[in-house]
This record gives structure tokens, C-alpha cells and sequence, in this order.
């Protein structure tokens, strides 16, 4: 076991090191940085300047281990544009992007997994039509136009919760919604074919048998095995949700990092980029982690091989 | 019924957690652009929205009256020429920075000469480059040593150029530059101003929080603050702006796009005004053959091009309200700019003709660059293909694209040009055909004409070279200018400010109704 995590984490620092060279050279190979920080109306000085004062004269090799070298030492540098250092911006925006993620998912799968068990117990019946018809839907509806709709309904019919922003937890209830059922779809039908699997298996047959009440033989016998795969499609989600969604942050003027790593791009912020690209590769790196760790402690099967 | 219990929750909630609220009610205007805003120093951070919050945090030297373009009295009194190179100015007294300490000689010859100086990094070097010191000569008195005549001077001391207080720049933080070396980020300290408004709390990338100023002084042409608080917030999405403005979240935007501008002057509580800007849209066409040898070297072809674009659709069609069709390299409103200039009406088969003539029965294929408001390049490429030009269009980032200008690589490119703001044809015409990276033009009599111009103090001498130059850029159909960007904006209807034509909001004039 603990060579299988080290081995993990030895391809983890990998992933994270390949992630961070490509995106530095897709920065610096999608147009001048220095022209984009200079802005449009710079002269030829302005940008010579900038490329002198940032070091963007140097060879690309030597940029990237002159950020690596700073990063090792716990350095990430600084945003030109919003004049802060990068760990205080990220310090400012990560909280933002994680109780979203974190309520987002939360949501997804307070509405999916009793709706996938009720559909699998309960299969062709009205129930499951209701459950695959939200599927279906939640599939279909682009997330900008849920979005949206929410915010017509409740920010400007109803005017029962605040249209934009993230200064209180109420902020964050359309934008969880929004985000989390994009979320939803997948993780039910997981839930719902892994139930259905179960329920016909042997073991569950047996626990029926032996005069179980019906809850138990359903939660502890049952949601128990079938929920395995859904941990790490939640897991995988939440990697997702972490690195930002760049639609609903900026449709709900959220400042989280994902619009942030958007913005960025726009007027090539490179310490920002490659900062937030490192956290969002650690992210997923970890939770995937962890969610086969969890699916080990769930699963003994798994455990053993 | 459980839901409506949610629903009266989560309402009551958000009453009681919502920050204060927009509108007359609390005293409070919040205007929304999509625009983060990174510095709220104009001179780190140069964007409109830093240019509105600055006049009215800030105060310059001289103020130009956005009614009438007239030059009137700031924090200088009075000004005037010695000679040729040197502008003396009297400044006024009693004047308080928000700190608390006195406005002098120093602080104006302290913040020029930071700016001015070749490393501070300004971000608008056209509108200092001209200084090559300041003097304090008493304590209410300066004088700038210009490195030439510069009779653009006086708009370059307006607005844009806002006083600090001597050793403003001294807390600027030492940050990691290339190479192990530090630099100072001048852009990160927060104004300090003597304006009307006060700047009370900066979020980069989200808001921006102004007081009114109690003490501001008499007899500034600005007037004295009528609202209490200006709040500036960034949301990116339009569909939201228009939420929060129709909800009272939010009392102005700006940018309406024109399939929303109909349904919100519908409605009752909000007003909806078109205005023209000083953007101006246009393609730059390789005359002098920078990048080879190219159709765009042959005058017909040029005027072909120009024939083939219906700019007035384009402008009231497709771009809407505000905008206005453009004649000529500059924009109506700047000092100098000749409007009475060869036109090019449109005439598709004038424009076939044309390139017959110069050899092209069947049209050719040519690059073409652009890098904003793709619609409109696309409306300009089918106007084109109409007469025979087929174009490869590259669509861009700036960074991306910018380089390839400078690099002699763009044959035909969809440019936009703002003027950083200024009022004077240095800012446009100069730009562009002065022999720097983007003249593709490099007509050399044209290029002496401006820059005689630029050193040219009597006015109607002036007027008359811009003229000579423009009517000449005109004739050879050098550029191809297609329109001015409009802009619609939507306030709050208890809101009252004069909207004007200089893409600035002057919400200091703003009152409640």
C-alpha cells in the first residue's frame, strides 16, 4: 500500500511538472506577452520596455527555470496587472472557487444519489422517467442558459436572491445550483445502473433472505458496493469544479479562480497562469488520490489487489 | 408549501446579508463595467473606467470643460508660454490633498517629474514625453521645460495627468523582477488626490469605493459632490449587468448591446442614451509595400476597397446607435481633424472597375488581420468578396497580433484605435503615419506636415498642415476609415449627468433628481 501511494505521488509531481512546461511555452507561443501587457496603444519602446523589465528577451528555457527556481523556494511571484503578489490573489480567489466547488457538489449529489437509488429501485416506473427526463435535460441545457434562467426567476421576478457577487453564503446558492447540476446527470445514472446491478446480485439476495428491513438490506448492502464508482466520478467533478468554472464565475460575477485564470489569459499574467495551473493539477492529482484511497477503504476487494 | 417557506427564508436572508444596496435611497450610485481594473492609478492603469474614477478623485492642472471643450482653471490659475519651450503656471492656493496636507509647487513638480522621468514605466509616455523637467519656482508657481515646442501641451495636462502629493510614490513595494533583480511597482500605491470624490476602499480586479469630499475647494469648475458614495464594480457578463440594472443592484452601465437597448428604455425606472466615442475603426492597407510586393501598393486597388464597404450599414446596422460613419484618420471631435476630405461612397461596381483597371479583373486573395468585434470584420470580408476579394482572415489576440504589424507582415488589417483619450489629431493622425511600426502608409510629405504640425504653436498654422495631411491621406485612400464605435448607456432614471461624446463618464457632475 504505501508503495502504491508513493508511486502515485512520484506521477503525481510528474503530472505537474509536464502540465506547467506546456503551459508555459503555450503562453509564450500564442503571441508577444509583451505586446498584451503593454496594452494597445504602446509604441515600439513601450513593449521593448516591458519585454527588457519582465526578462521575455531571454531564452524560453531560462524564463522557465528562472519561475521554476522561485517556485521551489515558495515564491510565485506577482500579477503585473492586479499589482498583488500571486499567493495573495490566490489566498483572496481559492476560497471563493472551493465553497462553490464544495456546494456545488454537494448539491449534485444531494439531488442524484436518493433520485439514482430511487429510480433503480423502482425501475420504469414514474419515478425513474422523472429521474432520466432531469438526465436528459441537465445533459442538454447549456449551463449559461440554466444560468441565466435561475437568475431571471429568482434574482429578477422573485428578487429573492442577489444576482451577482460573493459577499455572503446566499450568494452562492444560484451559482452552486447551476454548477452542481451540470454534475448531476452523470453521477445519478451511475448511481442508478450500479443499484440495479446490486440489487440482482447474490449477497443482497441473501440479506433479503435473511429478513433484513428493507432500508438496510438497500443502504448497507446495497448503496454501499454501488457507490464505489460513483466516489470517483465525484472526485473527478470535484477536480472540475476546483479548477473553476469559467461561465458560472463570470455569469454570477464570482470571483473565484477560474475567471481569474481566464482573465489572465487574456492579458498574458503568466505567474498568475502558471500558479493557478499548479493548483488546479494538484487538485485533481489529489483528489483522485483520494478517492481511490476511499474507494480501497470502501471496497476490500480493491484493498487486497 | 415547504417551498415557499425556502423561499421566504432564503429571501430573508438575503435582505439581511446583502451589502448596502444601489440607488437615491442610500445616497449610494454603483455603476458595473466588464472591465477589471488593476491599478487605479491612470497613469499604472490605463483604462476608461480608471480615466472616469480619476476625474473624479483627482484633479489635474487645467480642466476641459466636456460641454464645450473649453480650457478652464484647476489647480493651475493661470499659464502661459515664456517661450517657445517653456509653460509657466500659477497654481491655486488653499487647496487640501484627501491626507490632509497642502497642495504646492513641489507636489506638482515632484509628480510630473516621477512620471516624466524614462523608468517610471508610465503607461501613456505620449502625454509626458514632451517634459524634460519641472521647476518649483515659488511656492505657488511651476514651470516646465519642454523638450520642444509642444502645443498639444495643454491637453496633455488635463485630466489625464492628475496631481499627487510630493513622496506619493515613496511606499511603491519592491517586487521580484527578471533575473534575481527587483523592481518597484509604482502602479500598486493608491491615489491621493484633491478631487471632489475620495478614494476609500480599492479591491483590485472588483471595486472601487469614492467618497464625497466635504472640504473640496470653491470655485472648481467641477463643482461641488452631490452624491455621497460612487462605488465602481466589475461584472463581466452583460446579461448580468442588465439583471442587476433592472433589479436596482446596480444604477449604470454602459456598452448595451443594441438588441437589449430597445427593452430597457421600455422600462420605467431607467433612461437609455446613445453617444458616438473616440474609437475609431478602420483598416490599415500596406501602401508603401512593407510586406512584399502587394495589391495594396496600387492607389486603384486601395479605392477599390474603400468603394466596396458600405460604411454607412455597417455603422447603423450593424453597430448601432452612436455610431457614425468615419471619413476621414481622425475623429471629428480632435483638434485639427479635417472632415472635409476625399470620400469613397459606396459603389460596388466602381469598386469592380477600379480593379480591373489595375489589373485585377477576377479579384485577388489577400491575408487579412483582425483582433476585435469579429461581426464587423466579417461584415467588412463580405463587402470584399462582393467585388472580387477573397481574404484569408487570421483572427488574433493583440499580443498576437501586434507583432506581425510591427514585423511588416500585415497586408490588410481590421484595426481600432481609442486615442488614449486625447482630443488633439497627434493622438490619431500622428499615430499612424509619422513613419513608426504602424504606418504602413510612409508618405514622407505627410510625415513632415505632422510633425511640423506637433511644433506648431499658432493654432490656425496648425489647423491648416493636419489639413494639408489628412486631405492627402484622403486622396491616395492610404486607410480605409470605416466608423466611429458607438456606445449606449442605461442609468438609473433618478440619476441625472451630462452624457457626452468623449467615452468618459463625468459622474461628478451627477446628481440625484
Amino acid at each position: 500500500m504505501l508503495l502504491y501511494v508513493l508511486k502515485r505521488l512520484a506521477m503525481t509531481i510528474l503530472v505537474i511538472a509536464v502540465t506547467s512546461v506546456v503551459a508555459f511555452l503555450l503562453v509564450h507561443l500564442s503571441g508577444d506577452p509583451a505586446a498584451a501587457m503593454a496594452g494597445e496603444g504602446a509604441s515600439a519602446a513601450d513593449i521593448a520596455a516591458v519585454r527588457e523589465t519582465f526578462g521575455f528577451n531571454r531564452p524560453i528555457i531560462v524564463q522557465y527555470l528562472d519561475w521554476l527556481g522561485r517556485v521551489l523556494q515558495g515564491e510565485f511571484g506577482r500579477s503585473y496587472y492586479l499589482r498583488m503578489d500571486v499567493g495573495e490573489v490566490l489566498a483572496e480567489r481559492m476560497p471563493v472557487t472551493a465553497t462553490l466547488g464544495v456546494a456545488a457538489l454537494s448539491f449534485a449529489l444531494l439531488l442524484s444519489i436518493p433520485l439514482g437509488v430511487a429510480a433503480a429501485l423502482k425501475p420504469n416506473t414514474l419515478i425513474d422517467r422523472f429521474a432520466l427526463w432531469l438526465a436528459v435535460a441537465g445533459q442538454a441545457l447549456p449551463s449559461f442558459l440554466f444560468a441565466l434562467g435561475l437568475m431571471y426567476v429568482f434574482g429578477v421576478y422573485f428578487r429573492i436572491l442577489p444576482i451577482s457577487g460573493g459577499t455572503s453564503w446566499v450568494h452562492f446558492i444560484m451559482p452552486s445550483i447551476a454548477l452542481g447540476y451540470y454534475a448531476t446527470p452523470a453521477i445519478m445514472r451511475l448511481t442508478r445502473s450500479g443499484m440495479m446491478d446490486v440489487l440482482q446480485s447474490d449477497h443482497v439476495r441473501t440479506a433479503r433472505a435473511y429478513g433484513l428491513s428493507p432500508w438496510r438490506v438497500v443502504i448497507r448492502h446495497g448503496l454501499r458496493h454501488a457507490i464505489v464508482p460513483v466516489v470517483s466520478l465525484a472526485a473527478v467533478q470535484l477536480g472540475f469544479m476546483l479548477g473553476g468554472s469559467i461561465i458560472i464565475e463570470s455569469i454570477f460575477s464570482l470571483k473565484g479562480i477560474g475567471y481569474l485564470a481566464w482573465e489572465s489569459i487574456q492579458r498574458a499574467d503568466i505567474e498568475v497562469i502558471q500558479a493557478i495551473l499548479l493548483v488546479i493539477a494538484t487538485a485533481y492529482a489529489v483528489l483522485t488520490l483520494l478517492a481511490d484511497l476511499l474507494n480501497a477503504a470502501l471496497d476490500p476487494r480493491i484493498r487486497i489487489s | 408549501m415547504k417551498l415557499k417557506t425556502l423561499l421566504c427564508a432564503a429571501s430573508l436572508a438575503a435582505i439581511a446579508s446583502s451589502p448596502a444596496v444601489a440607488g437615491k435611497a442610500d445616497d449610494t450610485f454603483t455603476w458595473a463595467t466588464s472591465t477589471e481594473v488593476g491599478s487605479a492609478d491612470l497613469f499604472y492603469g490605463n483604462q476608461r473606467e480608471v480615466l472616469i474614477a480619476a476625474y473624479a478623485q483627482c484633479d489635474s492642472l487645467i480642466y476641459r470643460d466636456p460641454m464645450t471643450n473649453e480650457y478652464a482653471p484647476l489647480l493651475a490659475t493661470e499659464w502661459a508660454w515664456t517661450d517657445d519651450t517653456t509653460l509657466e503656471l500659477k497654481l491655486r492656493e488653499g487647496v487640501k490633498f484627501h491626507d490632509g496636507s497642502d497642495f504646492g509647487a513641489e507636489d506638482v513638480a515632484y509628480t510630473l517629474n516621477h512620471i516624466a522621468a524614462p523608468d517610471s514605466d508610465m503607461q501613456i509616455r505620449l502625454i509626458v514625453d514632451w517634459i524634460d523637467n519641472v521647476e518649483v519656482v515659488d511656492d505657488y508657481t511651476v514651470r516646465i521645460n519642454a523638450k520642444a515646442p509642444t502645443p498639444a501641451a495643454f491637453e496633455y495636462l488635463t485630466g489625464t495627468m492628475p496631481i499627487y502629493p510630493s513622496g506619493h510614490y515613496d511606499d511603491a513595494p519592491e517586487v521580484p523582477g527578471a533575473e534575481g533583480k527587483t523592481r518597484r511597482d509604482w502602479g500598486a500605491v493608491e491615489p491621493v488626490c484633491t478631487g471632489p470624490y475620495m478614494l476609500t476602499d480599492f479591491v483590485p480586479g472588483e471595486s472601487l469605493t469614492l467618497e464625497k469630499n466635504p472640504d473640496y475647494f470653491e470655485g472648481s469648475p467641477k463643482g461641488q459632490p452631490q452624491i455621497g458614495r460612487i462605488v465602481y464594480r466589475t461584472i463581466k457578463d452583460p446579461e448580468t449587468q442588465i439583471a442587476e440594472l433592472v433589479t436596482g443592484g446596480v444604477d449604470w452601465i454602459w456598452g448595451v448591446p443594441p438588441e437589449n437597448a430597445e427593452m430597457l428604455s421600455d422600462m420605467p425606472n431607467l433612461e437609455v442614451v446613445s453617444a458616438s466615442t473616440m474609437r475609431m475603426s478602420f483598416l490599415a492597407l500596406d501602401a508603401a509595400g512593407r510586406t512584399g510586393d502587394t495589391p495594396m501598393k496600387d492607389e486603384r486597388v486601395r479605392r477599390a476597397i474603400a468603394h466596396a464597404i458600405d460604411r454607412e450599414a455597417l455603422s447603423e446596422s450593424l453597430v448601432g446607435a452612436g455610431s457614425a460613419v468615419l471619413d476621414s484618420m481622425c475623429v471629428p471631435v480632435q483638434f485639427g481633424c479635417e472632415t472635409d476630405v476625399a470620400e469613397y461612397p459606396y459603389d460596388p461596381e466602381k469598386a469592380r472597375e477600379l480593379l480591373a483597371e489595375a489589373g485585377y479583373p477576377d479579384g485577388f486573395t489577400t491575408p487579412f488581420y483582425a483582433y476585435r468585434d469579429r461581426p464587423y470584420t466579417e461584415a467588412v470580408l463580405n463587402y470584399l468578396r462582393a467585388v472580387g476579394i477573397e481574404t484569408d482572415l487570421q483572427f488574433l489576440q493583440w499580443g498576437a497580433l501586434r507583432p506581425l504589424i510591427v514585423g511588416d507582415q500585415t497586408q490588410v488589417a481590421h484595426l481600432t484605435w481609442g486615442s488614449n483619450g486625447m482630443l488633439d489629431a497627434s493622438a490619431s493622425t500622428g499615430h499612424y503615419f509619422q513613419f513608426g511600426p504602424d504606418d504602413y502608409a510612409r508618405d514622407e510629405e505627410v510625415r513632415d506636415w505632422l510633425a511640423e504640425a506637433e511644433k506648431t504653436v499658432d493654432l490656425e498654422k496648425r489647423e491648416e498642415l493636419y489639413s494639408k495631411a489628412l486631405k492627402k491621406i484622403a486622396e491616395k485612400a492610404y486607410y480605409t476609415p470605416l466608423f466611429l464605435y458607438g456606445r449606449t448607456y442605461a442609468f438609473n432614471n433618478e440619476f441625472e449627468y451630462p452624457v457626452t461624446d468623449d467615452e468618459m463618464a463625468h459622474f461628478y457632475l451627477g446628481r440625484w433628481k
